[in-house]
């Protein structure tokens, strides 16, 4: 009885830790999503996705504050998240680097550029390498808002989509913005 | 008959090992640890000091609530080995499994539901629903292992608490790295002093360590109260894990999450409606469950009537850890600290004779004769104990351990209570004003 009862609670336990996210595996996680309307990311911020994206519901959290939007155009991850910040572009910037250093094996390559959406919004871009990927990343601040992108997969890949996606980027807009 | 709220288990020892959930519990308690160390090592590695003062820092705020509940089981205190088992329950296995798994069920919330109800509702209804059902799968851990240690509804009440605290604090720690992860700082502490003060303070009353014990008392009932049928004592325990689950929903609901209005006040306002329901819930069913373990055990002495071993203003003493408290600082004020440990040594054994008297008599009708000798060598050591300590204590000029009946005694504890509360709200307005409520 004893056993019986160990046995059901490590079943329990197992349950947890591996049942769910094997039925979370088990369902679809991307869903098709229009390209041809802004997508509201969070805090306000909208951004047209590319042609060609699905939206990774595993990834993407709206908000009234602050929020993430995972795309995903095949293997490559777009990812753009919102959250309330009072400091500089500069400041968000060097943020955003030293989240990237800070996994392991991931680097940041070569300086930033100054980049800008259709709306007039100023960013900076630069690039990152991780073990068997690429990336590439663009912060902006806004409206009390940083705007964080970052874009992921191998370098192959990122070569076909990273025209789409830096389009897409441009289209970032927020409620304060003049069009 | 009646049968008696109170069920004394036996001494365990060594039989603790040759139960098959023992080995089994084992076994989840290292994969847990395995689990959590890889994530401790990777926190390490990146941020040391970090790491280092969020563990320190967590690892005190742990000490009061271990106070709280050493002074709450002071009659039948658990064995300190069931006791670090249920806390590595709680930051071992029950944080690893509820890592992965929160998240999964977040992700069912993004996918059945939508990702809108994900981000407003996923913390709510993920969290509370995996983080409580793995806590509670620690007490009916120990429950399998030590049957024989959950001996009232009290003893759930305590294990489930414990194991609460266990993944409270280790939630916290890893909680507290990765704000400084996602601050982009470096090996800052500032991150890890800010969630201090938010889950430490402002978020501690009212966090894991309550909840479980709300669902340890469900399952010390179930275990305990073999006086009410089956159904009842089901229907309680899963009672108090709904109750659980309940109280953490509503803490991590999205409810006033703009607050009621702007200010350290109206943030304090939203963590009292939110928050307070369910402590004073919890407390009043601890309450319940305290008195009714110190009716029992004190009986068990009063029924000796001998002054030696107890008196009747003892008796009122030792049944209250207010009153408990009270009497060793009236022996410090009229004899001196060696009458304040003197005291606390009487009251240790008058609880630990009790808990003797009463395994005894619970066992007395199956016992072997080997064991009836045993118990007996108990008891009569325990007495033995007590007059020691009676003669220590009358050698200092003190007949009894009590509270002088002038009233000023109770006026200090409210005087005391009130201002516990006090400094209790400055802590909080502090807390709030740091983080920018205020």
């Amino acid at each position: 009885m004893n056993l019986f009862g160990a046995l059901a609670l490590a079943a329990a336990v197992a349950g947890l830790a591996f049942g769910l996210p094997a039925i979370d595996r088990a369902l679809p996680s991307q869903r098709p999503v229009r390209t041809d309307q802004p997508y509201a990311v969070g805090g306000g911020v909208t951004v047209l996705p590319p042609t060609g994206a699905t939206i990774d519901l595993t990834g993407t959290r709206p908000g009234d504050d602050q929020g993430t939007v995972l795309f995903r155009l095949g293997p490559v991850k777009y990812t753009v998240a919102v959250q309330p910040f009072d400091g500089t572009l500069a400041a968000a910037a060097d943020r955003l680097r030293r989240r990237i250093t800070g996994t392991p094996g991931y680097q940041v390559t070569g300086s930033q550029l100054a980049v800008e959406t259709v709306g007039g919004i100023a960013g900076l871009q630069g690039g990152y390498t991780a073990p068997g990927r690429g990336g590439r990343y663009s912060v902006f601040v806004a409206g009390g808002r940083a705007i964080e992108v970052t874009v992921s997969g191998a370098e192959l890949d990122l070569g076909r989509w990273l025209p789409a996606i830096e389009a897409s980027t441009r289209t970032l807009r927020y409620p304060g913005e003049q069009p | 008959m009646t049968i008696a709220p109170v069920r004394p288990g036996g001494h365990e020892g060594e039989r603790l090992v040759r139960t098959p959930a023992f080995w089994v519990v084992l076994v989840l308690l290292i994969a847990g640890g395995v689990r959590i160390a890889v994530i401790g090592f990777r926190f390490g590695s990146a941020y040391p000091t970090a790491t280092l003062t969020a563990t320190v820092l967590f690892a005190l705020l742990a000490v009061p609530f271990w106070l709280f509940l050493a002074d709450l089981d002071f009659l039948e205190p658990e064995p300190v080995a069931m006791q670090a088992m249920a806390f590595a329950w709680g930051g071992l296995v029950a944080t690893s499994a509820s890592i992965p798994a929160s998240a999964a069920l977040e992700d069912l919330v993004a996918k059945l539901g939508s990702p809108g109800l994900a981000a407003d509702w996923g913390a709510a209804l993920a969290g509370p629903t995996v983080e409580e059902i793995a806590k509670t799968l620690g007490i009916v851990a120990i429950v399998l292992i030590a049957r024989a240690q959950i001996n009232s509804v009290l003893d759930g009440v305590v294990y489930g608490a414990v194991v609460g605290l266990g993944f409270q604090i280790v939630e916290d720690i890893v909680f507290a790295l990765g704000a400084v992860a996602l601050a982009g700082r470096g090996d800052s502490v500032q991150p890890v002093v800010a969630t201090f003060l938010l889950r430490g303070f402002l978020s501690g009353v009212w966090s894991h360590t309550l909840f479980g014990a709300l669902a340890g008392a469900g399952i010390g009932y179930l275990v305990v109260r073999k006086d009410k049928t089956r159904a009842v004592r089901v229907g309680v325990a899963l009672l108090a894990v709904v109750g659980s689950w309940c109280s953490h929903v509503l803490w991590n609901a999205p409810l006033f999450s703009d607050g009621l209005g702007n200010g350290g006040l109206a943030l304090l306002a939203v963590l009292v409606f939110k928050g307070l329901p369910p402590l004073l819930l919890i407390l009043l069913l601890v309450r319940a469950a305290h008195d009714r373990e110190a009716d029992y055990y004190t009986a068990q002495l009063a029924a000796l009537r001998d002054p030696e071993l107890i008196t009747d203003a003892e008796l009122e003493v030792l049944r209250s850890g207010p009153r408990r408290a009270e009497a060793r600082r009236h022996a410090r004020l009229r004899a001196g600290y060696r009458a304040h440990a003197a005291v606390r040594r009487l009251q240790r054994a008058q609880a630990r004779l009790a808990v003797e008297l009463s395994r005894a008599e619970s066992s007395a009708p199956a016992a072997r004769p080997e064991d009836v000798g045993t118990l007996e060598g108990s008891v009569a050591r325990w007495c033995s104990v007590v007059r020691e300590q009676r003669a220590v204590l009358a050698d200092l000029g003190l007949p009894e351990a009590t509270v002088p009946v002038d009233g000023q005694s109770a006026w200090r504890r409210r005087g005391e209570s009130v201002l516990a509360v006090v400094v209790a709200i400055a802590v909080l307005w502090v807390a709030l004003s740091a983080l920018g409520g205020a």
